[in-house]
């Protein structure tokens, strides 16, 4: 099975109907197809079946046309977020064993294919192995402290997530989508899942409420999928214009706070959907059912998934697991095969919930120290070893801080080893290894850090209030 | 009171070293949507002013007229502040 067969079938279906919108270009069904293909007979004479292809490229066309082509020729995509910075490409190249990379701007070595594609040929020290996988797509999902680094899925993996998400989603060719999150973070149970269905996908930014809520209602827009501070942007802009087209709102990539639900309802009369996606399982739940009565749940889990609360306390809290298909194949980086990692077919999420007597999902608090900042992970091992290697830095301890209108923010406490040490220059120091939103927002110097009676270790605190 | 001239200085700072490449150079007149400011950068930006000025700027008044350079931008938080002293 390749996944191309799905915007193949869908462009036999609809070949005239717009597939994406960026701007004023619009491209239809049989033309993504014909893009696709042209560029992956460009990219044939590189062999790169079952090899790994870095794709660096912001929201465009071109960004989806380039994995389908890459699909096209049996290549494993690998998104480069745009916010990483050279030592984290050529870090997330070294552990993903980049065969190549392709950008919209010339990095290194590049050679140009066209004014606005580059391409890197790398050597990955070894070889990467598939494990005999008919593998799509990797997902990086951490730095190089983690022990898990990457997840890769099949082209059979994603089709099934793909359908086990639209059994909630519902999406049609009469849909159009507003599309505002980074591709290089959705893709998967999002853009590949409309273009199955026939479905027209706007490329647009949710900067400006006003433009934005313009956009909307000049396509028509029906879908939104974004996370709680674009909609706290949108439930507060001051004009008059309306969301009258749009039949669902998903509220994804970290909690929504009941004020803006609720805030947001009153502005649109339209509620927002919440939902539970994580990486190794696709889309698990969708507050479709209830999203005004119950505001705080991400829902139901679809119809072919299952949860479950581990060891629950008397309030019924405990750690969430799920199971479903379109579950990940395998982590990279080390390989370990979904069969060591779930040998029973559950995912364990690192996720404190509940279940109510309705089967509705509320998530409460987590196990891990990872930080959400507005969506985007942060994993305080990687910042700590960054602000360590400064030589005014003694030690670090990197925590989130709750937030009234973002949930959480990134901040460090830090020893110095230079008491006189200029904190705009460690931040300009993390700046020129980190990705812009690991860096903290506040650095906090402190004499000592709180360490574990037994093991000595950095206590970690999650979060502070 | 904080001179505007000040906040603008400290904002310029800010957005050079944390928020754009350090290929762009970010004066008082660049045009931040321009330049590759996206709804990440604003997050940040208003982490930055909350964290310096303690003062989170309400989500109205994200326009088109405050984020149109960094100078309209100093404008605003410096119209909050004061607007917060009285």
């Amino acid at each position: 099975m390749n996944l191309t067969e799905l915007l193949d079938k869908a462009a036999g279906q609809w070949p005239q109907k717009a597939a994406l919108i960026a701007g004023d270009d619009v491209v239809s069904y049989a033309g993504l197809v014909e893009k696709a293909a042209r560029l992956a007979a460009q990219l044939q004479s590189f062999q790169l079946t079952g090899r790994r292809v870095g794709l660096l490229y912001p929201n465009s066309i071109d960004y989806v046309a380039l994995t389908f082509a890459l699909w096209r020729i049996n290549a494993v995509v690998v998104p480069i977020p745009m916010e990483c910075t050279v030592g984290e490409i050529s870090d997330l190249a070294a552990t993903m064993q980049l065969e190549m990379i392709l950008s919209q701007k010339p990095i290194g070595e590049s050679v140009a294919l066209s004014s606005e594609s580059f391409l890197t040929r790398l050597t990955p020290a070894v070889p990467p192995d598939n494990h005999g996988l008919n593998l799509a797509f990797i997902r990086f999902t951490s730095g190089t402290t983690s022990a898990r680094k990457g997840v890769a899925l099949t082209h059979e993996t994603i089709r099934d997530r793909v359908a086990a998400a639209n059994a909630a989603l519902r999406i049609t060719s009469a849909d159009t989508i507003m599309w505002c999150l980074p591709m290089a973070h959705h893709f998967l149970i999002t853009i590949v899942l409309y273009l199955s269905q026939g479905a027209t996908v706007v490329l647009t930014r949710l900067l400006l409420a006003k433009a934005f809520l313009e956009t909307v209602n000049l396509r028509r827009g029906t879908i939104l999928y974004a996370a709680p501070f674009h909609y706290a942007l949108l439930a507060r802009d001051n004009s008059e214009l309306r969301l009258d087209s749009v039949r669902l709102a998903v509220s994804t990539t970290c909690a929504l706070p009941l004020d803006l639900a609720e805030e947001f309802h009153k502005r649109f009369d339209l509620p927002l959907a919440q939902a539970l996606g994580i990486i190794e399982l696709g889309l698990v739940s969708l507050n479709t059912d209830d999203p005004r009565g119950r505001r705080n749940s991400v829902g139901r889990p679809l119809a072919a998934h299952r949860v479950k609360i581990l060891s629950p306390d008397e309030n019924g809290c405990g750690e969430v697991a799920v199971s479903g298909p379109g579950f990940f194949d395998a982590y990279v980086a080390p390989w370990i095969p979904r069969e060591t990692c779930a040998p029973d077919g559950w995912f364990t999420t690192g996720d404190i919930g509940r279940l109510d007597a309705d089967g509705f999902l509320f998530l409460i608090s987590r196990k891990t120290a990872v930080i959400n900042l507005a969506g985007r992970k942060v994993f305080p091992e990687e910042i700590e070893a960054v602000l360590n290697r400064h030589p005014a830095v003694r030690e670090s301890r990197v925590y989130a801080r709750t937030h009234p209108h973002l949930g959480e923010v990134v901040e460090a406490d830090i020893v110095l080893a230079q008491p006189d040490a200029e904190l705009d220059a460690i931040r300009a120091f993390c700046r020129a290894q980190l990705a812009d939103y690991k860096i903290p927002t506040k650095l906090n110097c402190v004499s000592a850090l709180p360490r574990t009676a037994v093991t000595g270790k950095i206590r970690r605190v999650t979060p502070v209030a | 009171m904080i001179p505007t001239q000040e906040i603008e200085n400290q904002l310029q700072k800010f957005l050079q070293r944390e928020v754009f490449a350090p290929e762009v150079a970010v004066t008082p007149e660049t045009d931040l949507v321009a330049a590759g400011f996206d709804s990440m950068s604003l997050v940040r930006t208003l982490v930055f002013i909350e964290t310096t000025y303690g003062l989170w700027i309400p989500e109205s008044e994200i326009t088109g007229d405050a984020l149109r350079n960094l100078r309209a931008l100093a404008t605003t938080v410096s119209r909050l502040l004061n607007a917060r002293v009285k």
